[in-house]
């Protein structure tokens, strides 16, 4: 009895470290397939950029995670957790997405929408909690006294800190980001990306940060995907020498330019060979 | 709509009080305007039939409050009665037509084919019906304005854009949820300029029912002064008619300040 649930223990945790496990997964809307076959294996707590040229299926990816395609081939799981088809999201994986157009409800302050995300997926806790917690995320993302600004009033890049503290507030398993910064100038991108990096360093979680920018994806990722514009298995590259710098230094370590050279080659060679 | 384009103009410059204070001077002179041309036209006419402002408003103050009270009463009791009951109705298929494809197209048509119905001819139909009482003039009010309502919040719905509802569905939330966060939010706006419309057309409706079977109301109180020639009676209670519109339109409008302060 006892040794069964050793074993069991050890089985679930095993599970836990799996991360986001993809199985042949396919998307088709009907017009031929958008995404895959796609085999991956991300374990838990890494982050993961996400790489590909427009038309590779990047956002397919990160919607079929976020369980928000209602059909797909293959399958898709998270420690083990089947995920993404039809109600099953949420279930018992916490998702927490940043879309690219922030998703932020215009008709609830900035607060509110914190507060409501809240509610839905940690309905166990109290008022005073939710409050508490939506109010600590927006001040660590530098928002104190526009709690009470609707979306409209607010700029783009502070829209963007609101949706990044909302889905950090909900203390997510896998925190999904769809190009979030694709929009945003130069300075307050680069401000986002230390902010979103000390955030995840506080509270680490399985991330995915989809983009299109061949330096943000090295300049967060732990390992970066990537995918091509022909549907193929994607190359996942390691990025740990770059991960393990300190943020300021990135940029200007020769780590940082070697792997952008490295992606680069890897970019032309994979439309070379096509 | 002129005045409030203005104002939303003045409220850009960051001085939504003193475009209030605008508004309302507008609002004033347009008032002050239209009884001086009353006045002027009366004067020029020297019929019974177009007593002046002065005689309207004596006659206006002479009336009695307790009976008064009791017309408007009535009135707004079958106003907000039939509004709410196509409120209901016309929520209820509005968002099932916008939310689901299939609703649609099966309820589609049939809105299709009754929104041009002339409803008010149906007066005689709902009289016999349902009779002379109160339900027949409820049922007429709500009648008229379900098909706006419907449609109005139809179109509110499918105008949310899908995405909208991401973030919330990732995080796993149920239909109520949603409806509640989204959909109703979303539509508010739409459901508002429903009721502003209605408001007119149910006070319109309203008159024509209560010309008949009843002893109450604004409506019965025109007709029945003007049946008794007592011209400056009817006038006053035309203007205590427009007044309680007014009053009802003013009040739809704060209930938007209140609940669209997000799109200012």
């Amino acid at each position: 009895m006892e040794k069964g649930s050793v074993i069991d223990a050890r089985y679930v945790a095993e599970k836990e470290e799996q991360g986001l496990v993809a199985r042949a997964l396919t998307v088709d809307y009907g017009e031929g397939p958008v995404l895959g076959p796609l085999d991956l294996d991300l374990p838990a707590k890494g982050i993961y950029t996400v790489l590909g040229p427009s038309g590779s299926g990047k956002s397919t990816l990160l919607r079929a995670a976020a369980g928000l395609l209602t059909g797909f081939g293959g399958s898709l799981s998270y420690s083990g957790r089947s995920m993404g088809r039809a109600k099953a999201a949420g279930a018992d994986i916490r998702v927490g997405l940043v879309p690219q157009n922030y998703g932020l409800l215009p008709w609830q302050t900035a607060i509110a929408n914190i507060r409501t995300a809240l509610k839905i997926s940690r309905p166990e806790e109290d008022r005073a909690q939710r409050e508490a917690n939506s109010l600590r995320w927006l001040e660590l993302m530098g928002l104190s006294g526009l709690e009470r600004r609707y979306p409209r009033a607010l700029s783009g890049g502070q829209q963007q800190r609101v949706a990044i503290a909302r889905a950090f507030a909900i203390r997510p398993d896998l925190l999904l980001l769809d190009e979030p910064f694709s929009a945003l100038d130069a300075v307050t991108r680069e401000g986002l990306q230390r902010l979103l990096m000390e955030s995840w360093r506080q509270q680490p979680s399985t991330m995915l940060f989809v983009t299109h920018d061949v330096e943000e994806a090295i300049l967060l990722g732990r390992k970066i995907v990537m995918l091509t514009a022909s549907a193929g298995h994607p190359i996942l590259i390691d990025n740990e020498m770059v991960f393990s710098l300190a943020d300021e230094d990135k940029r200007d370590h020769d780590a940082f330019h070697e792997q952008t050279r490295y992606i680069r080659r890897i970019m032309r060679e994979g439309r070379g060979s096509k | 709509m002129k005045a409030e384009k203005k104002t939303g103009q003045n409220s850009i410059n960051g001085k939504p009080k003193g475009s209030l204070g605008a508004m309302l001077l507008r609002l004033l002179s347009v008032f002050v305007v239209l009884h001086i041309l009353w006045g002027l036209i009366a004067a020029l006419l020297k019929r019974d039939m177009l007593p002046s402002p002065l005689v309207v408003y004596r006659a206006l103050f002479k009336l009695d409050g307790g009976e008064m009270l009791l017309n408007i009463g009535t009135s707004m009791g079958r106003v907000l009665a039939g509004i709410a009951l196509a409120l209901i109705i016309g929520l209820l298929l509005g968002l099932l037509m916008g939310r689901s494809p299939r609703w649609n197209k099966l309820l589609d048509p049939v809105v299709y084919l009754t929104y041009p119905i002339p409803k008010i001819a149906l007066l005689p139909v709902a009289m016999l019906f349902l009779g002379l009482g109160e339900a027949s003039k409820i049922v007429m009010i709500a009648l008229i304005l379900v098909f706006q309502v419907i449609i109005s919040v139809r179109d509110g719905v499918k105008a949310i854009p899908a995405n909208t509802y991401d973030v919330l569905t990732s995080l796993g939330a149920g239909r109520m949820a949603k409806f509640t966060q989204i959909t109703l939010p979303g539509a508010l706006s739409s459901i508002l300029s429903t009721i502003r419309i209605s408001l007119g057309t149910a006070f319109s409706v309203l008159f024509f029912t209560e010309i008949y079977g009843t002893e109450h109301g604004m409506g019965y109180f025109i007709m029945d002064a003007w049946l008794r020639l007592d011209y400056p009676g009817m006038y006053a209670g035309i203007l205590l008619f427009s007044g309680v519109g007014f009053l009802l339109f003013v009040l739809v409008d704060l209930f938007e300040h209140r609940f669209m302060k997000w799109r200012a």
